[in-house]
């Protein structure tokens, strides 16, 4: 962001009659292929791919930088993802109004034709916003925003606390920093969107976000690299804590279709992941060093496992598709859904999905 | 309901000196007509008037004559004519202040039909008296109604604006409470808009229920005033405010028709719907436009007085508040509303904020890239319907701005290596042909590959619409050149706002790029559909714009057609295709000789190609020998064909089998010629019109037949030497 604004200062003065002449041509030109100095990415033109190498999982220790109570939150639940695309005039010292205004529109939409005063208090849902301090692991990515929304229940007692009824977050982890830095000033990126509670309360919480942020949610998949990505970082993880199992989910396309439940025991499965690891000799120091992991290294390991079920079953699982992949660390659906189990790899698992997030942005 | 805002607002912009105005003129207007009034002296209406104005508290009513005279008087003039702005005032003032009782009232509101305008310091007194005196409760209800039926017609709104508090503290009487809040409706403005009064209407609320007209209130509440007030309206609640226009309705009608068209029309005080989303619920939603609707969290209120000021874009409903409020208009919470009105769209051409443009973009590209690239179930073809009607309505506003939007150009190079080519073909070939100019390192990669692709496994309709479409994104891009290019001293790099900057020859190559594109399209096309002639008019289009590119957008850029465009044209069975190309030959030909002439002229060093020059003398001479000469297949021409062969095909004379007579497109032309021409011959003989006059005559006769293509052709590449037995064809260039 400070970038942008120093450059901004910098224009000469009298480009401001360029400006108006030529507005509607600068617009276009700045369109998509105006894209390596407006938009980082291009995406018109270069293909986004997923990074093809990444850090393995580290065990970042993130208990001490984060609220306890919002890391139990962040861990103990599966999330319906989605990507967001940036957040226009979002203020992380604003959250307060926020509430109000979410829980006064909840009500609104509730009740239709019912009007609400925004700063009044509302009986039937109170909405809280806070910010997760310490998930954010560059200067670039934006702070992470968790909103609950609690209730109280028809028949509860006077004194009875409210319930969650629903909580959901919105966050960027190693967003990619071109990507940040292109976005003009105003506009807030935070492309990860995590949710968990009944539908209607997702939706209610989509579409306020919507007319307040002029931003769009999309459905988030993850998809078949992205799931064999995950099954190998959490199996790299097994010597530092224990996977138990390793399991996947795959469905073959034929009539009926089947599916494959795939259950590798965790020793089994490291021992395999080391063995396509490359040669610890062709590593630079730096390779080493960073720990990092190279997509061919995924596609190996993945192979190793599908040759292995072929030997047993006959079964090619390539004409298949992975589906899902769990193991003590997390789990992970193609149909969006995650959950992360331990917060020590949280930060990882996250990156990964960001730059999912990213990759569907329309520009 | 458009109207009376419409008012509202363009006192809004001067609100002092304007009423002031009016006022000013209407008094004087009123002086007037009390001079006129009393040059009519003992007029009976004057008189009854004057009876009301004057007539004292307390006197009886029952068998009071003079009482009933002049009311019946003032009637009658009422019923006929409508009354004059100060018989309103008097009339209302009489049965306000309930001098003779309550009684008379009633008849008196009913009779209160204006023949121009509504005095406003009458109805403030008038509302004034509702506080004072003992109307009946009904009397109360008739004098609202009244207000609201006539409210158009109020000659200034300063002063009821003024007592809005007044009148607002009359919603706690629940049986006045829907009128009023229908008059504060009218009244309202960002200014009244108050914390106080949202806590008072929503503990009527909560007293009333849902009252139809509590949330219209209260949703121009949150129109001005997002951040006091949410709520959303259920459908079947939009119909807005009842009309209670009904006690005067026929003599309005009747007094106004017969004043005719200066009275301002009050009759349409129902608002229309404010939301119009449709509440169709589907699976894939993200075609709907957003409604526009003011920002809730306002930037920057350091300045609370300019910020005060602004004018959310909802309430502008004409081109002319537009104008007047240009430079202090809010932009909506959401930017994809904008291509819901086409009043917004004029405002989106003047936006300069490049962070608006963007959200715009984001929104539409997201929606795009939902409904056509990420949807896996099909998205697209299940409801195509809205999707039609979605890129119709994009389509619209790439026309109207006369430009695409970026992130539509974004997703159209995605879109291209998915397309089957006839899914929505009309409109997202509508899309692409308004995309800018491609720098030509690209423009390869992301059109040419994906277009060869779809070009060469689609229906001849698909050819055409492609070669339509190519041809109106050339006719833009050149647009785009002539306007910017030539301001900018034949420079189009737009400095450093641009991000990229394109140069003269960078635009050149593009152009160039896409001419020899569609080139290769076109020979090719032309041979698979066996040189098709509505395939064929579409390529004849497209040259129609190349051949002109230096004379109408002065780009100084000639491409000659390839020869899979020119000899399918040239030996083409209909007229019409001969015709256009010798049109585009005669286009060539000035375009190439102006272009010379400017070279010499300036020394500007822009070099059209001998190449250039060179294949144009060859078509033209080709085109003089075979249609003219008749010296088709000679060597050194572009078709050759053996000695041997030509002989074995039988055809007599075989050389002139494509000159102007014989020519399959000309034929039946010779034919009807010779008919005229020798009525009584029996044996045809089509090669008599070669002898020089009968030859000037088929030309006429030609050229009188519309082929003015030809006779341009004609005119400027061949001197005729008339002496001469058989036409003489030269040309002459470089």
């Amino acid at each position: 962001m400070e970038r942008l604004q120093s450059s901004v200062v910098r224009t000469p003065p009298n480009s401001t009659v360029v400006q108006r002449r030529s507005k509607s041509y600068r617009q276009s030109y700045r369109s998509c292929l105006g894209a390596p100095s407006r938009l980082g990415l291009t995406p018109g033109l270069t293909a986004r791919r997923l990074n093809s190498s990444r850090r393995a999982l580290k065990s970042h220790v993130i208990t001490e930088k984060v609220n306890p109570e919002h890391l139990a939150l962040l861990v103990k639940t599966e999330w319906r993802l989605s990507y967001v695309t940036p957040l226009h005039q979002f203020r992380h010292t604003q959250l307060k109004r926020y509430s109000r205004q979410l829980s006064a529109f909840i009500a609104a939409e509730k009740q239709q034709g019912v009007a609400m005063e925004v700063e009044g208090s509302q009986s039937g849902f109170r909405v809280s916003f806070s910010v997760v301090q310490g998930l954010a692991a560059t200067d670039d990515d934006a702070e992470t925003v968790l909103i609950q929304i609690y209730s109280t229940p028809v028949f509860a007692r006077q004194d009875e606390p409210q319930k969650s009824v629903w909580s959901g977050w919105l966050t960027c982890i190693n967003g990619n920093p071109e990507y940040l830095q292109s976005l003009p000033k105003g506009f807030t990126c935070l492309p990860l969107f995590g949710g968990s509670g009944a539908e209607v309360l997702t939706s209610l919480v989509k579409s306020w976000f919507q007319r307040t942020f002029d931003c769009c949610f999309g459905p988030l998949e993850i998809n078949h690299t992205s799931l064999q990505w995950l099954a190998a970082l959490w199996t790299n993880c097994h010597t530092e804590s224990n996977l138990q199992h390793l399991k996947m989910i795959w469905t073959l396309p034929v009539v009926p279709p089947l599916q494959v439940t795939y259950t590798v025991n965790p020793q089994d499965a490291w021992e395999l992941w080391m063995s396509v690891r490359k040669d610890r000799l062709e590593r630079t120091e730096e390779e080493a060093e960073a720990g990092s992991i190279d997509i061919e290294e995924v596609v190996r390991f993945v192979q190793g496992l599908k040759s292995h079920f072929y030997r047993h079953f006959r079964l090619d699982l390539s004409a298949g598709n992975l589906n899902q992949v769990s193991t003590t660390l997390g789990s992970a659906k193609s149909s969006g859904k995650i959950k992360i189990s331990n917060s020590r790899y949280m930060i990882t698992t996250l990156t990964l999905l960001t730059e999912c997030a990213l990759l569907k942005m329309p520009i | 309901m458009a109207a009376s805002i419409n008012l509202s607002d363009s006192e809004r912009s001067s609100p002092n000196d304007q009423s002031v105005s009016s006022r000013s003129s209407n008094r004087s207007l009123r002086v007037a007509e009390k001079e006129r009034r009393k040059n009519e002296a003992e007029d009976p209406f004057v008189l009854a008037l004057k009876y009301f104005s004057d007539v004292e508290a307390g006197t009886p009513l029952y068998g009071n004559d003079d009482f009933e005279r002049n009311l019946v008087l003032v009637e009658k003039v009422a019923y006929s004519r409508g009354l004059p702005p100060e018989a309103i005032s008097i009339m209302l003032e009489f049965a306000m202040s309930l001098r003779m009782g309550s009684a008379p009232c009633v008849r008196v509101l009913k009779c209160l039909i204006p023949a121009s305008v509504v005095p406003q310091e009458a109805v403030v007194r008038a509302v004034v008296w509702l506080g004072v005196g003992k109307i009946p409760i009904n009397t109360q209800i008739l004098f609202i109604k009244w207000v609201l039926t006539v409210f158009d017609m109020i000659d200034a709104k300063d002063q009821l604006r003024a007592i809005y508090g007044f009148i607002f503290s009359y919603v706690t009487e629940e049986n006045l409470c829907p009128f009023i809040c229908h008059l504060l409706y009218l009244l309202t403005r960002k200014e009244s808009v108050r914390v106080f009064r949202v806590r008072k209407l929503l503990e009527l609320q909560s007293k009333l229920g849902r009252q139809p007209f509590l949330l219209h209130l209260l949703s121009l509440y949150k129109v001005f005033c997002p951040e006091l007030v949410t709520l959303s309206i259920p459908s079947r609640m939009r119909s807005g405010f009842r009309n209670h226009i009904s006690p005067w309705k026929s003599a309005l009608i009747a007094v106004q028709k017969r004043n005719g068209p200066q009275v301002a029309s009050s009759m349409s005080l129902a608002f229309t719907t404010m939301d119009k989303t449709s509440s169709r619920k589907r699976k894939h939603c993200h075609l709907q436009i957003p409604a526009l609707r003011p920002v809730v969290n306002k930037e920057a209120p350091a300045d609370q007085s300019s910020s005060r000021k602004v004018v959310p874009l909802v309430q502008i409903h004409s081109f002319a508040q537009l104008l007047e409020n240009m430079h202090r208009i809010e932009l909506p919470a959401q930017m994809g509303s904008l291509l819901g009105s086409s009043l917004a769209l004029q405002y989106l051409d003047c936006v300069q904020d490049e962070s608006a443009l963007l959200r715009l973009n984001f929104w539409l590209g997201y929606t795009l890239h939902e409904e056509f690239l990420f949807c896996g179930d099909g998205g697209a073809t299940q409801n195509s319907e809205e999707a039609l009607q979605f890129l119709n309505k994009l389509l619209s506003a790439h026309h109207f701005l006369q430009e695409g939007f970026s992130s539509s150009e974004a997703f159209l190079y995605k879109f291209l290596n998915f397309w089957d080519g006839s899914l929505l073909r009309p409109q997202i070939l509508g899309l692409l042909s308004n995309i800018p100019v491609v720098p030509s390192s690209q423009i390869g990669r992301l059109l040419f590959e994906p277009l060869m692709q779809l070009f060469f496994t689609s229906s001849l309709f698909f050819k055409c619409g492609l070669m339509e479409c190519l041809n109106n994104m050339l006719l833009k891009w050149l647009t785009w050149h002539s306007v910017y290019a030539l301001e900018d001293d034949l420079d189009i790099s737009l400095n450093s706002h641009t991000s990229i900057n394109m140069t003269l020859s960078g635009f050149k190559d593009s152009v160039m790029e896409l001419v020899r594109f569609v080139g290769r399209l076109a020979s090719v096309g032309l041979q698979i559909e066996g040189c098709h002639s509505l395939f064929l008019s579409f390529v004849l289009d497209f040259y129609e714009t190349v051949c002109d590119t230096f004379l109408k957008y002065g780009l100084p850029l000639v491409v000659m057609p390839p020869s899979g465009v020119f000899y399918p044209a040239l030996l083409a069975t209909d007229p019409i295709s001969v015709d256009r190309l010798a049109y585009i030959m005669h286009r060539y030909k000035v375009n190439l000789t102006s272009a010379k002439a400017q070279e010499k002229q300036t020394k500007q060093a822009f070099h059209i190609s001998r190449q250039t020059f060179h294949e144009f003398n060859h078509y033209v001479v080709v085109m003089v020998s075979c249609l003219w000469n008749s010296k088709m297949f000679q060597p050194g021409l572009g078709i050759q064909l053996g000695e041997e062969l030509l002989l074995k095909s039988n055809v007599p004379q075989y050389w002139a089998s494509f000159d102007l007579i014989h020519h399959p497109a000309f034929m039946s032309y010779a034919v009807d010629f010779h008919q005229k021409c020798w009525p009584g011959k029996k044996d045809m003989d089509l090669s008599s019109i070669k002898h020089s006059k009968p030859w000037s005559w088929y030309l006429e006769y030609l050229f009188t037949q519309g082929y003015d293509g030809l006779k341009q052709f004609v005119q400027s590449n061949i001197s005729r030497q008339l002496t001469a037995g058989d036409g003489q064809g030269d040309t002459q260039q470089r």
